[in-house]
C-alpha cells in the first residue's frame, strides 16, 4: 500500500508536469482525481484493510489527495490566468459605436415646467387648485371688477359659447385667464388662502409665432391679515430664484388690471444677460414677467371675504411664455403642433 | 400715444440732469409704461454748425481737402474732408469726436474719434446730409461727393445742429394699455402733472393758458342736450373773422412730434387741444350748420351719416349724434360728419367741446368698427370739467394765427354735470400696512397735493378730496389712494419680505398629483410621449368619428372654421397627432391628458379630464395587444383600485366593434381599449395600425390608488411545465386560463403565462395554436413528482374538455 501511494504520487506529479493545455488538465483530473480515477480507486481499496492499516493509510491517502488537488487547482488557475491574459490581449470592441438604446417617452415641456412651478409654490405653503375652462361671464369678468363695456375687455378677446345666457352669471365664455379661480377658491376654501391655479386659457386672437389662442397661465392668490406688497415681492423673488436657480432681481411698476388695486407689473432681471442688457430684453436688462397687485375689495367681496378684515394679493403669469423662455423655443405654435420632433427634445 | 418732451416742458420744469432716458424710466416706474424713446436731440449730440475758413489740398490724397473750420471754439479746428463743393465762409454741419454718424449714409451709426487721415489729423468730420439723418446730398450715381450746405441758416458757428433743425425734442411712446384706467393721462398736461409730482417741481397752472384777448359777442348759439346720460356736459362758441392758413412752427412741431399731421390752423387747434388736455374737440364750418344749432341726441332708427372718412354709416338708436337744425353733423365722440368739415374758404366756425358717456361712445365705436383718437379717449371716462377749458384754450390758440378773430357768441356751457365733491377719509396706517413700509403722513400729503388732490389732516386720518380729473371712476376707494402713494414713493423702495404665516398645510390636490404620476409612468416606464392638442375641432371632424350624437358645445365666435366646437373626446386630436407624424415616425407611442366638454342640460357644461394613450405601428402585428398590454402595465404601476377589463357590448363609434374592451371600475365604465374602426382608419389614410386606450381620468383617480403590498418571497422552489395546444380560434384565452386553473387538484398553480399565439400556415383554418407556461409551487414544502404529474394531467384533461388538442 505504501508503495502504491508513493508510486501514485510520483506518477501524478510527473504527469502534472506534462500537462500543457486545459484539455490535458481535464484528462489529468479524470485519470487521477476523477470519480473513477486512480486516487479514488485507492481510497476505495481502504475498506479492505485492517483497522490499523486503514487508519495509517487512510491518513496518508487523504494527505496525498489534498496535495494533488492543491497542485491541480494551482495548475488550473495558471491556465485560467493565461487565458484571461490572452483574451485581454486579443479582445477589442469599437467603443465609439453607439450604445444599445431603448426608446424613452417624453413629458410635454409645458407640464414639466408646470410641475416644477407647483412644487416650488407648494414648498412655500401654497395649494394647487383647479377650475373649469368654460366659465361664466360673471366669474371671468364681472366678479373680477370688469363690468360689461369696460375697456379692459378689449385686452382679452373672448371666445363665447353659443348658449343662452344665465340671468345671474351671464354668457358662457372660454376663460380668458385663470383669475376666475380667485373667486371660486375664496368661496370654496375661505380665508386664509394661499393658492396657485395653473391651467389652460383662451383668447380669440390670430395665431402667429408669438400669439396663440390657447395657452397656459399660472394664477396666484394670497389672502390673510396684514399681507402687503412687500410680501408679494418676497414670494415672487424666492419663486424666481428657485426656478432659475440663480440670483435674480425683480422690480414693480404701475400696471392696470381691474381686479387689483394697486395694480402692478413685475419685471425680472433678464435671465439671458443677468440684467446687463441684451437682445432678448431689448437692452433694458428687464423682462416683463407678470401682472399682479393687491386684490381689489370688490373681488374680495365677490369671494365672500370682508375687505376690512382681510387683504392680500394676486398674480398671473404666462406659463407658456415661461416655458418658451426657459428652453429658447422661438415659435409658440410648436407647443400645440403635436410634432414628435419637437416633443422628443424634452 | 406719443408725448413730446418739449411740450411737457411748457408746463413743468425738467432739470437738465434728467435726461430723456431717465425721464422715461421714471414715468415707467411711477406712472405708465414708456415703450420707447426717440431722443431727437441726442442724435445730434456733438454736432454743430461750422464755418469753413479755408480749403487747402491734402498733401497725400487727391480726393481729399484739408479745411480750417470755425466751430465756435477759441481756435479753428482742422478737418479732412472728401467733399468737393466746399468754399470759404460756407456753413456746414460738423460732427466732432463723440458724435454718431452713418458713413456715407449706410450701416449703423458709428462713434467718431479724433483721427489721422493719410497722415493729416482731423478733428471729426464735415457731413453730408445722409450721414446725419438729413436729406441726402449724394443721390445714387452721383460722381462727386457733396457736403450739406447750410449757408442759408445764417447763424453763428458753434450753434448746436439740433437747435437749427428743430430736432431738440425727445418723443416718448406711452403704452396705451397702461392708460386704460387713467383718462387724465391722455394729454400732455396730465403727464406733466405726473412729472411735476415725481420730480417734485412745480406745475404751471392751467388757468394761465386760457387767457384769450377780447370779449365774447352776443350772437346766439343754440346748443341742446336731449339725453343727459349720453352727454353730461356740452360747451360751444361761435368764432368769426377767421382765415385758414398754416399753423405757426411751434404748433406744427408739437403736432408732428405727437404723430399728427398739421392741416390748417383751425383743424390743428382742435387736434392740439386733444393732445394737450386730452379733450377731443370738434370745429364745424358755421356755413353748413343750420340755425347755429347743435343738439346731442340719440339717432333715430335707420338714420345715416357720412363720416369724414367718406363712409356712410347706418345708425341705431344707441348711437349718440350731434345734429344741427336739420341733420346729423357728427357721430358724437367718434368722428365728425363730412357735411360740415372745415375747408380753405372757412371763415366762421362753431367750436364744440362736449363730454360723452364712456360706454355709449365705446359701444358706438365697436358697433361701427371705428376707433378714433377721440373715441379712444372718451371711452376711458373723461373729466367733464374740460369742455369749457378746451373752448377757452382753443380761442387762445386761434388768436395765434388770427389775432383779429371775433368771439361772436358767449362761451355757452350746458348739461347736468356738477363739479364733484368726492371726499373720503383714509387711514395712513392702513396704507402703510398694505404697501409694506412706513410712509410718513407728511409725505402722503405732499404726493396727493402735488397730484391736485385736496388733503386735510383729521386726527390720525387724512381727509382727501378727489380732483375732477380723477373722479370719473379712476379714484373712489382707499385702495386707489394707496396706489397713488405707492407708485409715487416708488415700488423700488419696498423691500422683498417673506410673509410670517402660521403653518397652514396646503390643501392636497390628489388629482393633480396623480396626473403628474401618470405622466411619469407613461413616459419613463412605457416610452409614451406627451402631446398637447387644442380643445377645439369642427363638425366635419367629429362626424368622421361618429360623434354627431354627442351633445357638443359650440363656439359662438370661432377663430377659424376648423375650431367651431369643443371636443367631447381626445380621440380626434390624437389621430391628428398620429397622421401628422406618420411620415417621420414608423412607430409611435403617444399620450395626452386634457379636458373634454359636454352639454348636459345645466348652465355649466360637464368638464372632465381624460387620459388617452395610443400606439401606432407600421408593423403587421395586432396593435390591439400592444395597447392592451400598455394599459395593463400602466394600471399595474398606477394601481387604481378595482379596475378590470371586459368585453364591450356597445363600443364607441370610432372603435373596431370586435376589437374593443371596456375599462371597468367598481362596476362602472370608465373607458375603452380598442383599435380604430376600419372606416375611421380609412378616412384618415392611416399608414399605421392604431391601438388606443382612453380613460376618464377624473373617475379613475376618484378613489385614490392602492398601496403596493409586499408579499413574502417564496421559501420553496417552483416547477414549471409548458403546454402547447391547438384549439378553435374563437375560444378565448381567458376561458382556457380558467380551464387551466380548474385542473389544479392540489392547488399548486401560481402563474399561467401565454407565451405564444399563432394562427395561419400549418394550422387548420379554424384553429389557433397556443402555448402556456404554468408555474407550480407548494407554499410549505418542496413539490413532489406525484403532485407535479397529477396537476399536469388534470390541466391537459380540462383543456381537452374545452376542445383543445394537446401537442406536447
Amino acid at each position: 500500500m505504501k508503495n502504491e501511494l508513493k508510486k501514485l504520487e510520483k506518477a501524478a506529479l510527473a504527469a502534472l508536469e506534462q500537462v500543457k493545455s486545459s484539455a490535458d488538465l481535464d484528462a489529468y483530473h479524470t485519470k487521477y482525481l476523477g470519480r473513477k480515477g486512480e486516487l479514488t480507486g485507492l481510497l476505495r481499496g481502504l475498506k479492505d484493510l485492517s483497522p490499523e492499516d486503514k487508519k495509517t493509510f487512510g491518513k496518508a491517502t487523504n494527505e496525498l489527495k489534498i496535495e494533488l488537488e492543491g497542485k491541480f487547482k494551482m495548475k488550473q488557475n495558471e491556465f485560467e490566468h493565461a487565458e484571461i491574459s490572452k483574451s485581454l490581449k486579443d479582445e477589442w470592441i469599437d467603443l465609439s459605436a453607439p450604445g444599445t438604446t431603448t426608446k424613452r417617452g417624453h413629458i410635454h415641456p409645458l407640464y414639466q415646467v408646470q410641475e416644477e412651478v407647483e412644487r416650488i409654490f407648494q414648498q412655500m405653503g401654497f395649494s394647487v387648485v383647479d377650475g373649469p375652462e368654460i366659465e361664466s361671464e360673471y366669474y371671468n369678468f364681472e366678479g373680477l371688477n370688469i363690468p360689461a363695456d369696460h375697456p379692459a375687455r378689449d385686452m382679452q378677446d373672448t371666445f363665447f359659447i353659443d348658449k343662452k345666457a344665465d340671468k345671474d352669471e351671464g354668457r358662457l365664455v372660454l376663460r380668458t385667464h385663470t383669475s376666475p379661480n380667485q373667486i371660486r377658491a375664496m368661496k370654496k376654501y375661505g380665508v386664509p388662502l394661499r393658492i396657485i391655479v395653473p391651467g389652460r386659457v383662451f383668447r380669440n386672437e390670430a395665431t402667429d409665432a408669438s400669439h396663440e389662442h390657447t395657452f397656459d397661465q399660472v394664477e396666484g392668490l394670497m389672502i390673510d391679515k396684514d399681507i402687503s406688497i412687500a410680501h408679494l415681492k418676497g414670494v415672487m423673488l424666492e419663486f424666481l430664484q428657485r426656478l432659475f436657480k440663480k440670483e435674480m432681481k425683480i422690480r414693480f411698476r404701475p400696471g392696470y388690471f381691474p381686479f387689483v388695486e394697486p395694480g402692478l407689473e413685475l419685471d425680472m432681471s433678464c435671465i439671458f444677460c443677468d440684467g446687463k442688457g441684451c437682445k432678448v430684453c431689448k437692452k433694458t436688462g428687464w423682462i416683463e414677467f407678470m401682472g399682479c397687485g393687491m386684490t381689489h375689495p370688490h373681488v374680495l367681496r365677490a369671494g365672500g371675504i370682508d375687505p376690512d378684515e382681510y387683504q392680500g394679493w394676486a398674480f398671473g403669469f404666462g406659463l407658456t411664455r415661461l416655458v418658451m423662455m426657459r428652453y429658447g423655443i422661438d415659435d409658440i405654435r410648436h407647443l400645440t403642433s403635436g410634432d414628435l420632433r419637437f416633443a422628443e427634445q424634452f | 400715444m406719443k408725448i413730446s418732451l418739449n411740450w411737457l416742458k411748457s408746463f413743468v420744469d425738467i432739470p437738465s440732469d434728467v435726461t430723456p432716458d431717465k425721464l422715461g424710466e421714471l414715468l415707467t416706474l411711477h406712472t405708465a409704461e414708456i415703450e420707447g424713446i426717440i431722443d431727437l436731440a441726442g442724435e445730434y449730440d456733438n454736432m454743430m454748425i461750422g464755418k469753413i475758413l479755408s480749403v487747402g489740398r491734402h498733401p497725400n490724397a487727391d480726393k481729399l481737402v484739408i479745411c480750417k473750420v470755425d466751430i465756435g471754439q477759441k481756435d479753428p479746428v482742422q478737418i479732412v474732408c472728401g467733399g468737393l463743393n466746399l468754399f470759404s465762409d460756407m456753413l456746414v454741419p460738423v460732427a466732432i469726436p463723440g458724435a454718431y454718424v452713418r458713413w456715407h449714409g449706410e450701416g449703423d451709426p458709428v462713434k467718431l474719434e479724433e483721427a489721422k487721415i493719410r497722415g493729416e489729423s482731423s478733428f471729426g468730420m464735415i457731413c453730408a446730409g445722409e450721414e446725419i439723418g438729413m436729406e441726402t446730398d449724394n443721390p445714387e450715381g452721383a460722381t462727386e461727393v457733396k457736403i450739406k450746405d447750410l449757408s442759408h441758416l445764417k447763424c453763428k458757428p458753434g450753434t448746436p445742429l439740433s437747435e437749427n433743425l428743430n430736432k431738440n425734442d425727445a418723443i416718448f411712446d406711452v403704452d396705451n394699455k397702461s392708460l386704460t384706467h387713467r383718462p387724465d393721462l391722455w394729454g400732455h398736461y396730465g403727464l406733466a402733472r405726473e412729472v411735476a409730482c415725481i420730480l417734485k417741481t412745480p406745475l404751471k397752472k392751467l388757468d394761465s393758458f386760457l387767457k384769450f384777448k377780447g370779449a365774447p359777442g352776443n350772437e346766439k348759439l343754440n346748443i341742446k342736450i336731449e339725453d343727459q346720460d349720453g352727454c353730461p356736459r356740452f360747451s360751444g362758441c361761435i368764432i368769426t373773422n377767421l382765415k385758414t392758413k398754416e399753423s405757426p412752427d411751434w404748433i406744427k412741431a408739437h403736432l408732428e412730434a405727437a404723430g399728427v399731421r398739421p392741416i390748417n390752423n383751425i383743424v390743428d387747434v382742435t387736434n392740439y387741444i386733444m393732445l394737450e388736455l386730452g379733450e377731443p374737440m370738434h370745429s364745424y364750418d358755421r356755413g353748413f350748420v343750420k340755425k347755429d344749432s347743435l343738439t346731442a341726441r340719440f339717432a333715430k332708427k335707420d338714420e345715416t351719416i357720412e363720416t369724414i372718412d367718406h363712409k356712410t354709416r347706418k345708425l341705431t338708436e344707441e348711437d349718440l349724434l350731434i345734429c344741427d337744425g336739420e341733420k346729423p353733423v357728427a357721430l358724437a365722440g367718434v368722428m365728425g360728419g363730412v357735411n360740415s368739415e372745415i375747408n380753405d374758404q372757412t371763415t366762421e366756425i362753431i367750436l364744440e367741446a362736449a363730454n360723452f358717456h364712456a360706454s355709449t361712445v365705446r359701444r358706438t365705436s365697436t358697433r361701427h368698427g371705428l376707433r378714433s383718437d377721440s373715441s379712444q379717449r372718451f371711452e376711458k371716462g373723461l373729466d367733464p370739467a374740460l369742455t369749457e377749458i378746451a373752448i377757452k384754450r382753443a380761442i387762445v390758440l386761434l388768436q395765434e394765427t388770427c389775432p383779429d378773430l371775433k368771439i361772436a357768441s358767449p362761451i355757452v356751457t350746458i348739461g347736468d354735470w356738477k363739479a364733484p365733491k368726492i371726499e373720503m377719509t383714509v387711514d395712513p396706517a392702513v396704507i402703510s400696512n398694505k404697501i409694506g413700509i412706513k410712509i410718513s403722513t407728511k409725505e402722503m400729503k405732499r404726493i396727493l397735493t402735488s397730484l391736485e388732490f385736496g388733503v386735510t389732516e383729521s386726527g390720525k386720518k387724512l381727509k382727501v378730496t378727489i380732483p375732477s380729473h380723477r373722479a370719473t371712476g379712476d379714484v373712489d376707494i382707499e385702495e386707489d389712494i394707496t396706489e397713488e402713494i405707492a407708485r409715487i414713493i416708488g415700488y423700488d423702495a419696498i423691500p422683498a419680505e417673506m410673509p410670517h404665516l402660521p403653518i397652514n398645510l396646503p390643501i392636497e390636490n390628489e388629482e393633480r398629483f396623480h396626473k403628474h404620476a401618470t405622466r411619469n409612468i407613461l413616459s419613463a416606464e412605457l416610452g409614451f410621449t406627451e402631446v398637447m392638442n387644442y380643445s377645439f375641432y369642427n363638425e366635419e371632424i367629429f362626424q368622421k368619428f361618429g360623434l354627431e350624437d354627442m351633445r357638443h358645445i359650440k363656439v359662438l365666435n370661432p377663430l377659424t372654421v376648423d375650431q367651431t366646437h369643443m371636443r367631447v373626446s381626445l380621440v380626434p386630436g390624437m389621430l391628428k397627432s398620429i397622421t401628422q407624424n406618420q411620415k417621420n415616425f414608423p412607430e409611435m407611442k403617444l399620450f395626452e391628458v386634457g379636458h373634454t366638454y359636454q352639454e348636459v342640460g345645466e348652465f355649466m357644461p360637464l368638464e372632465e379630464k381624460w387620459l388617452i394613450g395610443a400606439v401606432a405601428t407600421q408593423d403587421k402585428k395586432e396593435s390591439f395587444y400592444e395597447i392592451k398590454g400598455a394599459f395593463e402595465v400602466f394600471q399595474k404601476a398606477f394601481r387604481a383600485p378595482n379596475v378590470s377589463l371586459r368585453d364591450c357590448h356597445t363600443s364607441p363609434p370610432y372603435a373596431h366593434p370586435k376589437k374593443c374592451l371596456e375599462i371597468i371600475m367598481r362596476g362602472q365604465n370608465v373607458g375603452y381599449i380598442f383599435t380604430l374602426h376600419p372606416a375611421v382608419a380609412k378616412a384618415h389614410n392611416l399608414e399605421h395600425q392604431v391601438g388606443i386606450f382612453e380613460v376618464n381620468f377624473t373617475k379613475l383617480v376618484e378613489h385614490g390608488r392602492d398601496p403596493s403590498n409586499f408579499k413574502p418571497l417564496p421559501k420553496f422552489p417552483s416547477m414549471t411545465f409548458d403546454v402547447s395546444l391547438l384549439i378553435n380560434r374563437k375560444t378565448q384565452v381567458s376561458d382556457i386560463e380558467k380551464a387551466i386553473k380548474k385542473g389544479d387538484p392540489h392547488k399548486l398553480i401560481k402563474d399561467i403565462e401565454l407565451f405564444d399565439i399563432y394562427e395561419g400556415k400549418n394550422i387548420p383554418e379554424d384553429k389557433k395554436s397556443l402555448a402556456f407556461s404554468i408555474k407550480l409551487r407548494h407554499n410549505e414544502r418542496t413539490l413532489n413528482d406525484q403532485e407535479f404529474q397529477d396537476t399536469q394531467k388534470a390541466v391537459f384533461k380540462e383543456i381537452e374538455k374545452l376542445g383543445g388538442v394537446i401537442r406536447t
